[in-house]
């Protein structure tokens, strides 16, 4: 028996025995029993080849035929045609749009795809109906993914943001940088463009909370996400993307919902023939912008005057006979000059991505099943000496694989299998450390690497240069830590989920229940090989013959092979189950009540604790539910509350009640709207009221809050005693005093909105939201250090209150001569403030307290100008941050005590991440052709040049931990700008870019302190997407197969408006590192 | 349908009454702090973590009193931190050695105390413990306390005093407390020490295990040293700070010298030379483990004086932290000149950043015990004339060796605590004094000893040889193998110079006070003050008057103790800081390769000093969070 005859017939014993079973045991039993069958039909029988669509027939009485067609009469297919109220009978339009169906007698069909507009036509003597269907332009038709459902767009009343998938579609295998400025209601913005590390930050309605968990939380397909699955997911994969905002959206959340929620869908297969999509693309992408580094000649004078103008006496770091010889370019070996980013970073790199996705399926079973494959390369270099590509190469695997199976009637099963995996590979360092390396590295000491002279000519390993001082610390060499090995690490994540939706409509018609079982499985390791470099210095240049001699610096410590060191390993499940009954019917025609209610467990485990209490699972119970009352389409409410536990307080703060309740007024639903309709085709008033909460508080090392913490083996507080040190024991510590009225942070949202239509192509929605937020961990301040605390105690009273606007303006429409435009404008304004804030008592300093100013807002100096000199210096008052003198900054004395200290510290600028993002942008299309262009900015934000990092000549580290495993002694570049905008003797500039130069803390560390001078306004708008492309003509294709191919170029960060140039001033304060890349992108897609 | 919607509302529920015990996840056995005192094991290593906050002793970064002063300077690229307050920059936004919140280098003394209060509350729980030894526990904790808080108090002057925990939920108003007046500092520190000393052993019994715990011998000289420090003029009758009140308007300083407290520190010393002395404690003289090598008596004394502190467990150290020990990575390390030994240049085990000032190498006496201006029969006016080592001089300086004059003469202290350009180091694996490859320096410019390396040079010229075992071993490659010892916090020769300073503000220049003067001077091969003073100085009458006496105490105590951590707290002690740390910091003029050019006094800082530097700053936000506290006058 061939596969096929086989299969429908398993299917139709089954169907049968089940129906059977249903009778017999009076409906009691879901119908789990036949599971194995399904298992074992799913293995034999292959998910690409649907099963005839014969299985399910009612006797018919007519058939009737037809074509399907879009408004430019091109042929549809895919498009579902069935008889109202009962989709038992239907089928869906082949290839050429054709559709053939037996219906009763007197029936009205129905044809809808998605994308357009649901047409009825009623059968009364036609044997052939042609239809023409039209594009969707009423977006209230919608269905929008709300918590644990869907409801459509005009029911709604909370505040939520459905975007299309499309939207997101940018060159880039990592969809959170598509982000800003599509959605109304995010902030979000990209400080790295490291493959890898270049996770956009975002957060719904800004950020209220002092917290660590600031981010909303992610659902992909009913279960809790991290930002990096979101990061990887394929946008081609996506069915359904919305931010839900407001109380009523998030209530059902309960404890975890504070911070907002995205909710994403993946997309299911539909019944029909097999629909492949192809998608290919190749990008080349570089740098939007590159910090610019001083030449090396200019290096070493201003390293002598940093030197001389501190201390005349002093021993200068170059000597005139060096900076001569560079200059005259003597021999570069001996004398060098050396641009280290252009030995380490190339000009560009490519990247190519494909995706590839298939579904369809028959009555019985559906499917969707993508994979993608991504390689996102880095931009750094590799020496063809070593036999190993150092460079950053990270290549992403996905794979998807969504079934459903109508087991019965009234029983349907969904299978979600989805793994990503990540192959990485890299330098040691990181590619940002890379960058970072390079901004302190000495440009005038050595060379990269020295070429193999006559005496080397058998050295089998790279001669990488470096300088040796005598002290045996040897200086940094970026490029021996790019080349001297490499990292690798493999993450993946696993996802299964099991789904049994059951309508229990001999119950009650409208009842349905659902559970879903999921289980996911993250891991990750790393490991790095490499070589220890041998270190050269050129010695005794003999000028007259051009020669040097290099000598061998570590002789014994280099290696020519490489070692391996074992690097993190992390594994972690999470197991989740969800059970939701849910109830909808409609009175009387007008009156439409709903109801849902949500059980949840969630459990998570992580085999890397570092201590017992992180060892323990973590874990989440709730109860959900929702109920909504709509009138005749006119009047809705809606009532959501979420109950639900978190392990990490004490048992009397455990579990959480948090109602919220909404109602919303369709306006043009209404009789006497009228003749308005034309106009204004829609007006609908929303407003909602509800609480929330957010049980990541504290840290997220801080398990059980209300539990001290106590190490009862801390070697870092032992003694030791004996002759010989021999009898020593380690200490007991307090990481933690206990606390168990320690609870979760209360947010109390209010939303008003409004949604308008003017003349069926305008859409206008319109949020305005107020958001309190109590109970915010902090640690009590206030504590006097001589009450001898071995950790600060903390308590829930923060409070902040958020407020802002987020707004879309959509247009859409299609003129008749086959043009059609599309345009949409986003914008999104939050702003947050602290109401109570822990703090000392400023009632002489009000301007130090944090009450009233933005949860971000950041305090410093008023930076007046550079002192004139010493003299002026000394009899200003005392700056408390190391020595200063002439042409350091000098601070205002705010308080007027004489002092400048932390109590003259004032609210700088705006708060470091942005109040205001925006974007907006359109597409057209004309036949064949389409074009769209999107900007993006955002504005209210201040960053910080990082004084410290940009400070030149100095050897400086980023953290303490760097001093012992940095493999050499840092010194930083000199900015090009600070080069030309200086204090100094001859330029005694009291407004100067940089103050005077410095090679030590004397001087930088009174100028780094956080002030006015470093300040810099963050706002930009960027082209952030302009995109050209073309669909081949449908006769064209036909004959290879296709059903569209379209071709198109789009380009990434191509320019961007700010008056910030160092850097990409998206990276704000991490201008050294790996910078934001411009992309250009040439694509395929194909379906067939 | 009824019935449907009961039994799954039943399931609900029944779901929902076992979440809490699906949430219930911490299991009973997770470590609270009783689990600290229910058992002897557990409570030991809690009377560790109170002896965990014992101030670093040996560090240079730990440490204020090593190189916060005059007596010790660094290259000028160092970022050392106690050395930013010898510069002049202290600071109240985030003070330097801040041991009043454990920062910038510091230990957080008060968190400390708050351990030994714990202790002290608790220790009577634990089941498996004698109560002798839970008494001598509880001591131990009291005279930590009493330590903790005499090193605030001379740090900060008055301080707020935690006789009791505060519990951590007590009012705003009960954690914050005012300072109290530094006599009421001093007396419960006293009476803190006098209650640890009744319980704590006389001396270690169990050496190998136990050794650097406190005992009664520590505890009564710990005593002595406070009880000398409040009777000290900065404590006692301080007309600077007279206004100086705390939150509650007392006065925090006395105005009127009480010399009563000379008398009780005079008694505090006795008592302590004499429990110690019974105990078998007594100053060290070095004897030769091996015979191999006839020692000179110039080589012997050296010993001595350098042993007294380097020979680790020596009968002269009372208390030794060994906790903070004095090794390679550390002090021992930064002493030891880079080219020491010539054949190992590249060595970086020995960083030699350590410079004594030229002012310092000026205070050590003559060759017949007298300051370097007193002594009528040494050149002083000469001082930096250059002249040639002779045979005679061999054991001290490099024979046929230049240099300058002011190398020639001196005491045994001279030679044993200071490396300098051709000054003779013995030891370091070359023992044979009569030999001739025993380690000498050459520090000027180019040679092997000279600034080759920007971070690990003298910038004076002279390096503190006293600190550095002789045993000490400078290999191949970066190999320092480097006999540690615990650091001597408390030494013999101490004591008896606080009792000399003691009974001179008591009864003036009496024969007692001469004699534990002169005891030390023996041990240093430096001959009587009477004989000193009578056969060689310009002003033979001098050491016949209180005044008088005074000084050449002082002196003796900052010649004897250099290095030790002890000059510091005594310029200030004595309120001699503003007249001694305004001088500038001057050395040899290192960048020179003749010895014309190298024997020339260079101005290397100009340190100032003024009378708010006698006291650290409360830190800023000390003050902003107890509003009861008051600044230090100055701050």
């Amino acid at each position: 028996m061939p596969p096929k005859q086989f299969s429908a017939s398993i299917i139709k014993t089954f169907t049968d025995m089940n129906e059977g079973l249903i009778k017999s045991n009076k409906r009691r039993f879901l119908q789990f029993a036949i599971f194995p069958f399904f298992v074992l039909f799913f293995f034999y029988h292959p998910a690409g080849a649907a099963p005839a669509k014969t299985a399910v027939c009612v006797l018919p009485d007519k058939v009737i035929n037809g074509l399907v067609t879009d408004s430019a009469s091109s042929p549809l297919p895919g498009v579902s045609v069935y008889v109202k109220n009962n989709k038992s009978i239907g089928t869906i339009t082949d290839v050429n749009g054709r559709y053939s169906l037996s219906v009763p007698d007197t029936a009205t069909l129905v044809f809808s795809m998605v994308g357009f507009e649901e047409q009825e036509v009623k059968v009364i003597d036609q044997v052939k109906i042609d239809i023409h269907l039209l594009p969707e332009m009423n977006a209230l038709a919608e269905t929008v993914v709300v918590a644990f459902g869907k409801q459509k767009k005009q029911d709604l009343v909370g505040a939520v943001t459905s975007i299309s998938p499309k939207e997101l579609k940018v060159p880039s295998s990592n969809l959170t940088t598509a982000l800003a400025g599509r959605v109304a209601g995010m902030i979000a913005y990209q400080r790295s463009g490291e493959p890898g590390q270049d996770n956009a930050d975002f957060f719904i309605r800004g950020v209220t909370t002092f917290g660590y968990k600031k981010d909303p939380l992610i659902m992909i397909d009913g279960v809790e996400s991290t930002s990096t699955d979101l990061a990887r997911l394929q946008t081609d994969d996506i069915s359904n993307f919305s931010i839900l905002k407001d109380a009523t959206a998030t209530a059902l959340y309960g404890s975890r919902a504070a911070n907002g929620v995205i909710l994403i869908e993946t997309k299911e297969g539909r019944e029909g023939k097999a629909s492949v999509m192809l998608r290919l693309e190749n990008s080349v992408s570089m740098p939007t912008r590159s910090v610019e580094f001083a030449d090396p000649i200019t290096y070493m004078q201003l390293a002598n005057e940093a030197v001389l103008t501190r201390d005349p006496l002093s021993q200068l770091p170059y000597s005139d006979a060096q900076i001569d010889n560079a200059i005259a370019g003597t021999n570069p070996y001996v004398f060098p000059a050396t641009d280290w980013r252009k030995a380490l970073i190339k000009d560009n790199t490519t990247n190519q991505r494909a995706n590839l996705n298939v579904s369809g399926g028959g009555q019985v079973a559906q499917y969707y099943l993508a994979g993608s494959v991504n390689k996102d390369n880095g931009i750094l270099k590799v020496d063809p000496e070593n036999n190993f590509n150092s460079n950053i190469k990270l290549v992403t695997y996905s794979l998807r694989s969504n079934i459903n199976v109508n087991l019965t009637k009234t029983t349907k099963v969904a299978v979600k299998l989805s793994g990503t995996f990540d192959d990485y590979a890299g330098p040691i360092a990181g590619g940002a450390d890379i960058y970072r390396m390079i901004m302190r590295t000495d440009p005038a000491r050595f060379p990269p690497f020295y070429p193999k002279d006559e005496e080397h000519q058998y050295v089998d390993h790279i001669m990488f240069g470096n300088y040796s001082d005598g002290s045996g610390q040897y200086l940094l060499n970026p490029y021996a830590e790019l080349m001297r090995g490499y990292k690798n690490y493999s993450q993946s994540v696993m996802n299964a989920q099991f789904e049994v939706k059951q309508n229990l409509r001999f119950l009650a018609d409208g009842l349905n229940f659902n559970v879903m079982l999921n289980t996911q499985r993250y891991s990750y390791f790393d490991v790095t090989r490499a070589y220890v470099p041998f270190w050269y210095q050129a010695q005794s240049y003999n000028r007259r013959t051009d020669k040097y001699q290099l000598q061998m610096l570590n002789e014994d410590k280099g290696t020519e092979f490489l070692d391996y060191t074992p690097g993190a390993k992390v594994n972690r499940s999470a197991f989740y189950l969800q059970s939701t009954l849910d109830y909808s019917h409609n009175f009387k025609q007008k009156h439409d009540i709903s109801g849902l209610l949500v059980f949840l467990v969630q459990n998570r485990l992580t085999g890397n604790a570092d201590d017992l209490q992180s060892s323990l699972p973590f874990r989440n119970v709730g109860l959900a539910g929702r109920a909504t009352y709509s009138y005749d389409k006119r009047y809705n409410a809606e009532f959501d509350f979420g109950y639900n536990a978190s392990e990490r307080f004490y048992k009397n703060h455990r579990w959480g009640f948090f109602p919220s309740f909404g109602l919303a007024w369709n306006l043009s639903n209404e009789s006497f709207w009228g003749t308005l309709k034309s106009t204004v085709n829609n007006l609908k008033l929303r407003a909602t009221f509800g609480l929330t909460g957010n049980d990541d508080i504290g840290s997220a090392q801080d398990r059980f809050l209300y539990l001290s913490q106590v190490n009862m083996n801390d070697d870092g507080r032992g003694a030791v005693f004996g002759t010989d040190n021999r009898y020593s024991r380690p200490g007991i510590s307090i990481a933690r005093y206990p606390n168990t009225s320690i609870t979760w942070e209360r947010s109390t949202k209010t939303n008003i909105g409004l949604d308008a239509g003017f003349f069926n192509h305008w859409d206008l929605t319109v949020d305005v939201y107020k958001e309190v937020r109590s109970n915010i961990l902090m640690g009590r301040a206030a504590t006097p250090a001589e009450l001898g605390l071995s950790a600060q105690p903390q308590a829930n009273i923060g409070k902040a209150e958020g407020r802002g606007i987020d707004a879309s303006l959509d247009y859409n429409q299609t003129f008749s001569n086959s043009l059609w435009v599309q345009g949409r404008v986003n914008f999104t304004f939050a702003q947050s403030k602290f109401l109570v804030y822990e703090e000392y008592d400023y009632r002489n300093e009000p301007w130090k307290s944090h009450v009233g100013y933005s949860v971000n807002q950041q305090w410093g100096y008023l930076a007046e100008r550079l002192f004139v000199d010493d003299a002026e210096a000394a009899k200003s008052p005392k700056q408390n941050f190391g020595e200063y003198g002439g042409g350091d900054i000098k601070y205002y004395d705010v308080n007027g005590d004489g002092q400048i200290s932390a109590l003259d510290q004032v609210p700088l600028g705006y708060p470091t991440t942005p109040e205001i993002v925006y974007g907006f942008g359109f597409s057209a299309g004309y036949k064949g052709f389409d074009l769209s262009v999107f900007f993006q900015g955002l504005g209210r934000e201040s960053f910080w040049i990082d004084a410290e990092a940009t400070a030149p000549f100095v050897n400086y580290y980023y953290s303490d931990a760097e001093k012992s495993s940095l493999p050499g002694k840092p010194q930083n570049q000199l900015l090009k700008a600070y080069a030309e905008d200086h204090w100094s003797e001859d330029n005694q500039n009291l407004y100067a870019l940089w103050p005077r130069l410095s090679t030590s803390s004397i001087g930088n560390d009174n100028n780094s302190q956080r002030s006015t001078w470093f300040m810099r306004n963050g706002a930009f708008l960027r082209m952030k997407q302009l995109e050209i492309g073309y669909s081949l003509p449908g006769k064209l294709i036909k004959k290879w197969y296709m059903k569209t191919c379209r071709l198109y170029f789009n380009g990434t960060n191509l320019f961007s408006i700010s008056d910030f140039k160092l850097w990409d001033v998206e990276m704000g304060g991490n201008g050294l590192g790996y910078p934001v890349q411009k992309v250009f992108n040439v694509g395929l897609q194909v379906n067939f | 349908m009824r019935k449907y919607i009961i039994s799954l509302a039943a399931v609900i529920l029944l779901f929902l009454a076992s979440c809490n015990k699906y949430l219930n996840i911490v299991p009973d056995l997770a470590p609270t702090i009783d689990n600290a005192f229910a058992l002897r094991s557990q409570a030991e290593k809690f009377l560790f973590t109170c002896y965990s906050y014992m101030p670093s002793h040996a560090s240079l970064t730990g440490n204020p009193a090593l190189l916060g002063g005059d007596e010790l300077w660094l290259v000028p690229t160092s970022d050392n931190v106690p050395w930013k307050i010898a510069r002049g920059n202290q600071r109240i936004v985030d003070s330097y050695v801040n041991y009043w919140q454990g920062t910038q280098g510091a230990k957080d003394l008060y968190e400390g105390i708050r351990q030994c209060n714990i202790l002290i509350e608790n220790i009577g729980r634990v089941p498996d413990m004698e109560q002798s030894e839970k008494d001598r526990w509880t001591a131990e904790a009291e005279f930590l306390k009493a330590y903790y808080n005499f090193y605030l108090v001379r740090m900060y002057g008055p301080i707020v005093l935690m006789k009791k925990n505060i519990p951590i939920d007590a009012g705003e108003d009960e954690v914050r407390l005012p300072q109290s007046p530094v006599d009421s500092c001093f007396s419960y520190i006293v009476q803190l020490l006098d209650d640890a000393a009744n319980n704590l052993p006389d001396r270690i019994s169990d050496e190998a295990s136990e050794l650097g715990r406190a005992t009664k011998a520590i505890a009564l000289s710990v005593k002595a040293d406070v009880l000398v420090t409040a009777a000290s003029p900065l404590y006692n009758g301080n007309k600077d700070y007279s206004g100086f009140v705390n939150s509650a308007g007392l006065a925090l300083f006395n105005t009127t010298a009480d010399p009563k407290k000379w008398e009780r520190a005079k008694a505090a010393c006795k008592e302590a030379i004499d429990f110690v002395q019974s105990v078998g404690y007594r100053l060290y003289y070095y004897k030769p483990s091996f015979s191999q090598y006839d020692l000179s008596e110039v080589t012997l004394t050296k010993m001595s004086i350098r042993g007294a502190v380097t020979e680790k467990w020596n009968p002269e150290i009372i208390w030794g932290n060994t906790n903070s020990m004095a090794d390679q990575g550390g002090i021992q390390g930064s002493a030891t000149p880079r080219g020491l030994d010539p054949a190992h240049l590249d060595n970086q085990g020995t960083r030699g950043s350590l410079a004594p000032p030229l002012k310092i190498a000026n205070m050590f006496y003559t060759v017949n015990g007298l300051p370097i201006r007193d002594d009528k029969d040494w050149d002083y006016a000469g001082r930096f004339n250059l002249k040639i080592a002779g045979q005679q001089d061999k054991f001290n300086l490099k024979e046929g060796y230049t240099t300058a004059q002011i190398n020639f003469n001196r005491e045994p202290r001279y030679y044993a605590d200071l490396g300098f350009d051709g000054g003779i180091w013995y030891g370091q694996g070359h023992y044979d004094d009569n030999g001739s490859d025993l380690f000498y320096l050459q520090a000027k410019q180019g040679q092997p000893a000279s600034k080759i390396v920007e971070s690990a040079y003298s910038t004076t010229g002279y390096w503190p040889k006293k600190l550095v075992n002789f045993q000490n071993i400078i290999g191949s490659g970066n190999t320092y193998t480097v006999q540690a010892y615990p650091w001597p916090v408390i030494r013999l020769a101490d004591i008896y110079l606080l009792y000399a300073e003691a009974i001179n503000e008591v009864d003036g220049p009496v024969a007692d006070a001469l004699n534990y003067v002169d005891t030390v001077r023996a041990r240093a091969g430096v001959p009587s003050v009477e004989q000193a003073w009578t056969l060689h100085s310009r002003t033979p009458d001098k050491f016949k008057s209180k005044e008088g006496f005074r000084e050449i105490i002082h002196q003796e105590r900052l010649i004897e103790l250099a290095f030790e951590g002890k000059r510091f707290w005594d310029l200030r002690r004595w309120k001699q800081a503003v007249s001694e740390l305004n001088n500038p910091i001057t050395g040899w003029d290192i960048d020179q390769a003749s010895a014309e050019g190298y024997y020339r006094e260079r101005t290397i800082f100009n340190q100032t000093f003024s009378t708010k530097d006698y006291l650290w700053p409360l830190n800023e936000n000390v003050l902003l969070a107890n509003y009861k506290l008051k600044q230090n006058p100055g701050w």
